[in-house]
This record gives structure tokens, C-alpha cells and sequence, in this order.
């Protein structure tokens, strides 16, 4: 088979705000340098500009300022500045407001956004200035010669449910670059391969992961001031459990509530959408949604573990920046900004290097110097094991976050993480006495307030090609045999769209159904399954969610 | 005017075609409340020997049926059936063409739209609005919003109708309308496809949109051998089987039975679901019949919140008994 190629001097893998700042610094350095003029493209495999971009959110505006200082002017979607601050620890009936917010979640100067919107203007601008965004396509393979990184495959299209050719087949394309920028957000396939062939994570922690949940609400008018912003903790969580809600007062009486639930739980039977589905019911949340209807719902993981988990982020001929590195600042629960600085770091290490014509690892190390020296190291680092110490629960993850801020991060030895998925224990040992595979955490659906994870899927827009392969790669003699009767097949809770699923044959046998076009594009599933033999590669370009206003 | 193209297949009419005509009159009477007159509402019909289902079509109240016979139109070519309805259209000068959303309608009504350079709106719900502010419902976003559509440009303007969206029992009948045939002269040499003689590619092959009667099972018929029941029931009501996603993802039914979002849309006359649930992804694809007939084991299942009648109750005890009586008659 003959395959096109494409060839550029910088390759961006990923159309996130990582990716499309770091296009757009590209664009900006072209323009203050002049010479040659550099051929850039983007990867995306949405179907269109940031319809895969999920977050809360609340931007930190810094590294927008520093990008783009005429924002305002060029119609940057900020949808309303935060005006008020709310921390909540729940009880299962009340809630009790802490006397001062922490400093880490104090917003002012922050604004609420639509990640989704955001990364679409950005879209915007990038295309604007003559950069290519090629929408649709996935990276499927790292194209590599040696232990270098020359570029990118993107996936087959047209090949059907039994890996046939199908009359529309069309073999992927290889992009070669000169340096290429893996901006593949939250555990992203590509570095994750990435991580596997060359060791980026030696001498690193393991990386820690959370899932995020989250719908929007139109709720009647006046009822939540916009701009007003609340998280909570306790309630429906255990205190070893990690994780907490949201609840973002967006313009034109539009809720965006949200859950966040660690991947490093111990309870196999645990279930973060119910858990969701019970920070909806907390009197207090149920209230603010009383009468209102949820109208959009997606998921997505984030990275939590903070600066000791990030891998080595240079490589020869290749950088990663954003999610994809674990960029991301979990205590004060903000990662945007810092995947736009790392974007915009990466797109000045791979200019200078492409303009230096060399394009190594030593060369590009100067992203981590670059990176050492930037707000992204005075940001990170101070509070680089406060997440690990939520490892030990709530009340010890507090009372490190208060320590590390009076001592701005000093510690005589920092503190170590297990991956998250290792810590979840067997039935047999479990915090949950076995009950069918139901999970421990389970609740009533009303479909007004809570919702089936099928319903909430709908809800998401997600539509893929149904005549392809499923692009979830599971070990099945695992999971019938060993993770099933040990663990309950967790994937059939963890996952928040309903892929996994265990149907019995005629004589009880249980099989696993993977019902692959509901996926999210979560990646949870290849986080948390507890002896990591499910392997998430990309659909379908084109295929996933369809996000919009998230 | 108001022209309607209605379709025939070896003299036999669709009922789809009855939903075009319902659509129009009921397009028609808006603008009987805005002005003093109704628009007019013609019907055309493409054909080789159609005197049956033209004097069929005269019995609605209509201003006219129009009938194009032409040896070119015996079987559906995409340019015949281009070239045959945009000469009618330019012959007849109509503001409004309204065809209905048929696999026929999908492959010529986009040529003929972009042929003559006028607007086209596809797959539409509802009307509103009389005449020149005439405002179209279609479906985005698999059936999660309804955009609200005007046609820009000039007359005619092209819109296609839903299947199921109108009812076809809703046509004002008792008119006589003058059967008027129509010389629609076609280049036949300019045409570039020759039709074989049709035929269905599995001995199932069914084109759901167009049955009045469905039985569909969902996961509660449990396996495979079970499915006997519901075919049986389907055969008792003269309805055509189909089934929810997990039923087709087993291969206990073939995908060409699904109904939902991910399989077809329809809106029989009757809809009688077995064991199924009723997840939004399978309502939206049955969610337009005009009864509902569910029959589950959970009382609690969204099924019953779109059910005009429903039995809680296991299938394989209730439905023995609907096929025992529905034979005694």
C-alpha cells in the first residue's frame, strides 16, 4: 500500500489549547523573525475545531495576556468574571461554608469559560493566521527512526467492523516533521507511547489521574448570581476518596455543575458517575437545579499527579506540552493556562531548534530550561506533592495543602504516589461487601436530576462510525478470568458512558460487551482498569463527542 | 402554488406521498388564515402508465393533479427524475415543491435544488408561518434540537418532509381535482443510468420507514431463540419486526432492523414494544409513532413515559395471549 506524505518543519498533534497556542506562538515568531517562512500543521481528530474540549472551567487569564494581550479587542469568549468565591465542605444533608477560601482556590481576576468555545476562537485565530488545522484526523502511530521522532500516522478511514477494507478505505497519511509537538491531551495515546518506548517517565513519580464529570443546566433566571463559583468537598465521598463538585454560575441562567472523582479509589464497586449522580441529589446542589433542565453532559480525566509526575518532556525530535505532560496545577484545580504556557514554550523551543537546524534531544532540552524558568516551575513546584498527600485522605491531603503554603513548598522529602489504579483492592478485602456488580455507591435515577449513564451519553452528542473496529483494545481472557470475579469488572463503573458492559450467554457465562460508539474520549478506562489491559487507541477520525458550550 | 411530487412504484402510491399532500394543505390553510385566498395545492406525478394512481390522488382536495407520463419515467433514474421534475417545476412556477423525505427524494432533490440554484430544505417537522414567512422545522443534532429554517433566494423554493411527520390520514379528501397530463419532454440519450430490474439485496431487507405496523424487541426477549415470539406477534398484526441496538449488536436481528439513533427512524401507526427499556437513543428513532404500545417488566422503564398503552408484565406470559386473541378474530 502507498501512503501520502506530508512534510513540515513543526507538527502539532492535538487541537487543545495547548496545541493551539503553541500554533499561534508559531505564527508570532514567524512574524517577528521573518526568513523562511516555516510550514506548520495541525492535527485534531474532532470532526471540527475543539468539539472534543471539555472543562469546568475557570481560566486563569496570565498566559492568555502574555499570548495574546489584545484578546478583548479580537472577541476571546471569557463568558463572565468570577465575582464570587464558595468553598463548601458537604455533609450528606448540610454543608458547612469554610470561614476563609484558600488562597489556591480564591478566583478573583479569574474568569469562567466554556473550554469548548474557547478552544473554538482559538481555533479561529490560529486558522486566521494561514496555519492548517486539520480537523477529523487522529495520530495513530508514532513514526520514529531509531530512538528519534520523526512524525506522525494519522488513522485508516473506511475500514469496517472486522478490520476489512470497505469501498471508501483510505489509507492514513504520514506526517513527517522536524520536530513534532504532542499535545494529545490527558493521557494521550501518542505519549503514552511515547512514554513507553523511551523511558520518559524513568526517575519520575507514576502519574495520577482524576475523572471529570460534568453537565450543563438552564435553570430559571436569578437564582445564581453569574460569575459566581462553588466547590465542594465531603459528601458523596468517603474521606479516603479524593475528589469533590463544582457548581459555575455561567450567564443566561446556565449552570455548569460538575463532580470530580480521583482514579486512585479503593473501592472496586465505587462508581464516579453516581457519585455524580449523588452531588446532584445533596439538598444544596438539588435545590440550585430545582425546575431546571440539564441540557449537555460530557467526561473527561485529568491529570492531577503535579510537577514530580510530569515525564520528561523533550526528546529527539519531539516535545510535549499540556494535559498530555500533566501540566496541571490540582490544587488550584486549573490546568488551561498552563497547557497554553507549556504550548507556547514548546512552539519557542521547536522554532529555535528548526532554525538552528538541530533538532535532538539535547537541543530541545531548552523547553525544559525554558519551562524551569517560566510561572508553569513557580506554579508547580511548590505544591508538587499536596495531591500525593490526598493519597493518605482528606483530612491529611488538607493539612499538607495548608503546611506546603505556609512553607511555600519546602519538605524535608517529598512524598510518593502509587499509580491510582493500583490501589484499588479485590472484593475480598474491599471497603464495599459484594452486591452483584452493583456499585457500593449506587442511587435512584429520576431522569430529571440524575440520569442513566446511556441518557447522559445522548447528551454528549457522541455519534462514531458504527461499521469500524472497536478502538478500545481489551485482553477479554483477563477480564472473564481474573479481573472479573476479582474485582467485579470495574470498567462497567468507572466508565461514564456505558462502553463496558457485562451481558451472560444462556448459561451465565458473563461476557463483555464493548458498546465502542458511546466512548467520550475520557481515557479512563485506560487509566483505571486495575490490571491495565485496556488500550484506548483513536477511532475513526471524526468520530467522539460533539461538545458545544462545555 | 404549492406543488407536490408525489411518488409512485409500479402504480402503487407511498404513504409518505399522503404525508407530502397532508403537509401541504395544512401549509396551504395557514395562508388561508393570513390573506383571503389559499394558496393553491397541485399535485404532480412522474410515471409511465399512472392513470390509476393519478385519479387516486384527484380524490384529495387539491387544484389540480398533474400527470407526467413519459416512457422515461417507467423506473427511478437520478436523471430522469432530475430533468422530468425540474421541467415541471419551470413549467408550473410553484413558490413551494415539497417532496417527501424518501430514499428517492434524498438522491434526486439535492440535484434538482442545486441544478435550478434554489434553496432546499431537508427532513422537515413543522411549518409555520404563511407564504413568504414561512419558517421550516428540521431536526440537527441526531433529534436534539429543531433548527427553525427560512429559505433565502428566490421561488421555488425545495422542501422535504419528514416521513412520519404529517399524517397521512390527515388529507382533506373529497375534492375532484381536474387530472391534468402534462408533456414533460426528456432528452432520454441524456439520461446516464440504466435501471436493472429492482431487487432486495437479503431476503429481509425492509425499508422500516415505510411500515404501519412495528413490533420491536429490546433486550428483555433475553435470547435469540426468544425472538420467535415477537416474529410471531409481528406475523399476527401484519407488522414488521425490528429491534433496539443491543438485540442487532448480538446479531440476533440484522442492523437493518434497528431503530434509533444509531439505526432507522420511523413512525408507524403502531408501535409495540417487548422488553425494551426505552433509552433516550431508541426513543428518538420510534418517539413519532402514533401509539405506543410497551410491554416490560419494570414499571419504572422511560419506555412508559412515551407509552400510550403499556402492560407491566413479563412478555412471554402477555404475549402468547395478544397472539391467541388477535388469531380468534
Amino acid at each position: 500500500m502507498t501512503r501520502e506524505t506530508l512534510d513540515v518543519d513543526i507538527l502539532i498533534v492535538g487541537g487543545g489549547p495547548a496545541g493551539m497556542s503553541a500554533a499561534l506562538r508559531l505564527a508570532q515568531l514567524q512574524k517577528e523573525h521573518g526568513g523562511e517562512p516555516m510550514s506548520i500543521a495541525v492535527l485534531e481528530k474532532s470532526r471540527e475545531p475543539a468539539a472534543h474540549a471539555l472543562s469546568g472551567a475557570v481560566l486563569d487569564p496570565s498566559t492568555l495576556r502574555d499570548l495574546m494581550p489584545e484578546f478583548p479587542q479580537k472577541g476571546a469568549p471569557l463568558a463572565v468574571p468570577v465575582l464570587a468565591d464558595h468553598v463548601y465542605f458537604l455533609t450528606q444533608a448540610g454543608r458547612i461554608a469554610f470561614p476563609i477560601i484558600p488562597p489556591p482556590l480564591s478566583n478573583h481576576g479569574n474568569f469562567i469559560i466554556s473550554l469548548n468555545l474557547f478552544t473554538r476562537w482559538l481555533a479561529q485565530q490560529v486558522e486566521s493566521e494561514g496555519i492548517d488545522v486539520f480537523t477529523g484526523f487522529a495520530g495513530q502511530d508514532i513514526l520514529m527512526d531509531g530512538s528519534r521522532v520523526v512524525g506522525v500516522r494519522t488513522g485508516d478511514r473506511g475500514i469496517g467492523r472486522h478490520g476489512e477494507q470497505k469501498p471508501t478505505f483510505e489509507p492514513g497519511v504520514d506526517v513527517v516533521a522536524k520536530v513534532t509537538i504532542f499535545c494529545d491531551g490527558v493521557r494521550g495515546n501518542l505519549t503514552k507511547e511515547l512514554e513507553r518506548r523511551l523511558q520518559l517517565g524513568a526517575g519520575r513519580q507514576p502519574q495520577q489521574f482524576a475523572l471529570g464529570l460534568k453537565e450543563l443546566w438552564d435553570i430559571p433566571a436569578g437564582r445564581l448570581p453569574a460569575g459566581t463559583v462553588m466547590h465542594t468537598m465531603g459528601y458523596p465521598l468517603r474521606l479516603e476518596e479524593f475528589g469533590g463538585g463544582f457548581v459555575y454560575a455561567m450567564g443566561d441562567g446556565q449552570l455548569s455543575v460538575g463532580f470530580v472523582a480521583g482514579l486512585d479509589y479503593k473501592d472496586p464497586l465505587f462508581d464516579p458517575h453516581m457519585a455524580f449522580n449523588r452531588f446532584k441529589q445533596h439538598p444544596f446542589v438539588a435545590s440550585l437545579l430545582d425546575g431546571g433542565t440539564m441540557v449537555r453532559y460530557g467526561a473527561k480525566a485529568l491529570p492531577e499527579g503535579g510537577w514530580n509526575t510530569i515525564p520528561r518532556p523533550y526528546m529527539d525530535g519531539g516535545l510535549i506540552a499540556g494535559d498530555a505532560g500533566s501540566f496541571l496545577n490540582s490544587m488550584r484545580l486549573k490546568g488551561i493556562h498552563l497547557a497554553m504556557r507549556t504550548g507556547m514554550l514548546a512552539a519557542e523551543s521547536a522554532f529555535e531548534a528548526v532554525r538552528e537546524n538541530d533538532t535532538s534531544a539535547s537541543s530541545l532540552e531548552r523547553y525544559q530550561r525554558k519551562i524551569d524558568a517560566s510561572p508553569v516551575r513557580a506554579e508547580l513546584y511548590p505544591v508538587r506533592h499536596v495531591h500525593q498527600a490526598f493519597g493518605h485522605g482528606l483530612l491529611a491531603g488538607l493539612a499538607f495543602s495548608g503546611v506546603s503554603l505556609v512553607t511555600r513548598g519546602w519538605s524535608p522529602v517529598d512524598l510518593h504516589g502509587d499509580a491510582g489504579h493500583a490501589r484499588m483492592r479485590k472484593l475480598d478485602t474491599s471497603v464495599s461487601p459484594q452486591r452483584d456488580l452493583r456499585a457500593s455507591n449506587e442511587t435512584a435515577i429520576d431522569r430529571r436530576l440524575t440520569f442513566d449513564k446511556v441518557t447522559n451519553v445522548h447528551y454528549s452528542g457522541t455519534a462514531h462510525d458504527e461499521d469500524q473496529p472497536a478502538h478500545l483494545l481489551v485482553h477479554t481472557e483477563v477480564c472473564s478470568s481474573i479481573c472479573g470475579p476479582e474485582y467485579g469488572h470495574p470498567c462497567t463503573r468507572f466508565c461514564p458512558a456505558n462502553v463496558y458492559e457485562i451481558t451472560r450467554d444462556a448459561d451465565g457465562t458473563p461476557r463483555l460487551q464493548i458498546n465502542a460508539s458511546n466512548c467520550v474520549h475520557c481515557k479512563t478506562c485506560d487509566i483505571m482498569d486495575p490490571y491495565q489491559v485496556i488500550t484506548w487507541v483513536p477511532p475513526e477520525g471524526g468520530g467522539g463527542p460533539q461538545y458545544n458550550g462545555m | 402554488m404549492i406543488l407536490v411530487i408525489a411518488e409512485q412504484r409500479d402504480g402503487k402510491l407511498n404513504r409518505a406521498s399522503w404525508e407530502a399532500i397532508a403537509a401541504a394543505q395544512a401549509f396551504a390553510g395557514l395562508s388561508a388564515g393570513a390573506s383571503a385566498t389559499a394558496d393553491p395545492v397541485k399535485v404532480a406525478i412522474l410515471g409511465a402508465s399512472i392513470g390509476a394512481p393519478a385519479s387516486e390522488l384527484a380524490a384529495a382536495a387539491v387544484a389540480e393533479v398533474l400527470v407526467a407520463e413519459n416512457a422515461a419515467f417507467a423506473s427511478y433514474t437520478p436523471d430522469g427524475y432530475t430533468m422530468g421534475i425540474s421541467a415541471l417545476v419551470d413549467q408550473t412556477k410553484p413558490t413551494f415543491v415539497l417532496m417527501p423525505h424518501t430514499y428517492q427524494t434524498r438522491d434526486c432533490a439535492p440535484a434538482i435544488a442545486a441544478r435550478m440554484r434554489k434553496a432546499l430544505i431537508t427532513d422537515v417537522t413543522g411549518i409555520s408561518g404563511a407564504g413568504a414567512n414561512a419558517t421550516f422545522t428540521r431536526p440537527m443534532f441526531q433529534g436534539k434540537l429543531a433548527a427553525q429554517v427560512k429559505p433565502l433566494g428566490d421561488p421555488p423554493f425545495f422542501v422535504t418532509v419528514q416521513i412520519g411527520a404529517f399524517r397521512a390520514d390527515a388529507v382533506q379528501k373529497g375534492g375532484s381535482a381536474q387530472v391534468t397530463p402534462v408533456a414533460v419532454p426528456i432528452d432520454a440519450s441524456a439520461i446516464r443510468q440504466k435501471p436493472e430490474p429492482p431487487f432486495q439485496e437479503a431476503k429481509q431487507a425492509v425499508d422500516l420507514g415505510q411500515a404501519e405496523r412495528i413490533v420491536a424487541v429490546g433486550r428483555g426477549i433475553k435470547s435469540q431463540e426468544n425472538i420467535a415470539v415477537a416474529e410471531k406477534l409481528a406475523k399476527a398484526m401484519g407488522a414488521e419486526l425490528a429491534a433496539s441496538r443491543p438485540i442487532c449488536d448480538n446479531g440476533w436481528l440484522p442492523m437493518e432492523r434497528q431503530i434509533g439513533s444509531s439505526g432507522q427512524t420511523v413512525a408507524p401507526k403502531l408501535y409495540v414494544a417487548l422488553g425494551i427499556s426505552g433509552a433516550i437513543q431508541h426513543l428518538v428513532g420510534m418517539k413519532g409513532a402514533r401509539t405506543i404500545v410497551a410491554i416490560n417488566k419494570d414499571a419504572d422503564a422511560p419506555i412508559f413515559e412515551v407509552a400510550d398503552y403499556g402492560i407491566v408484565g413479563d412478555l412471554f406470559e402477555v404475549v402468547p395471549a395478544l397472539i391467541a386473541e388477535l388469531e380468534k378474530s
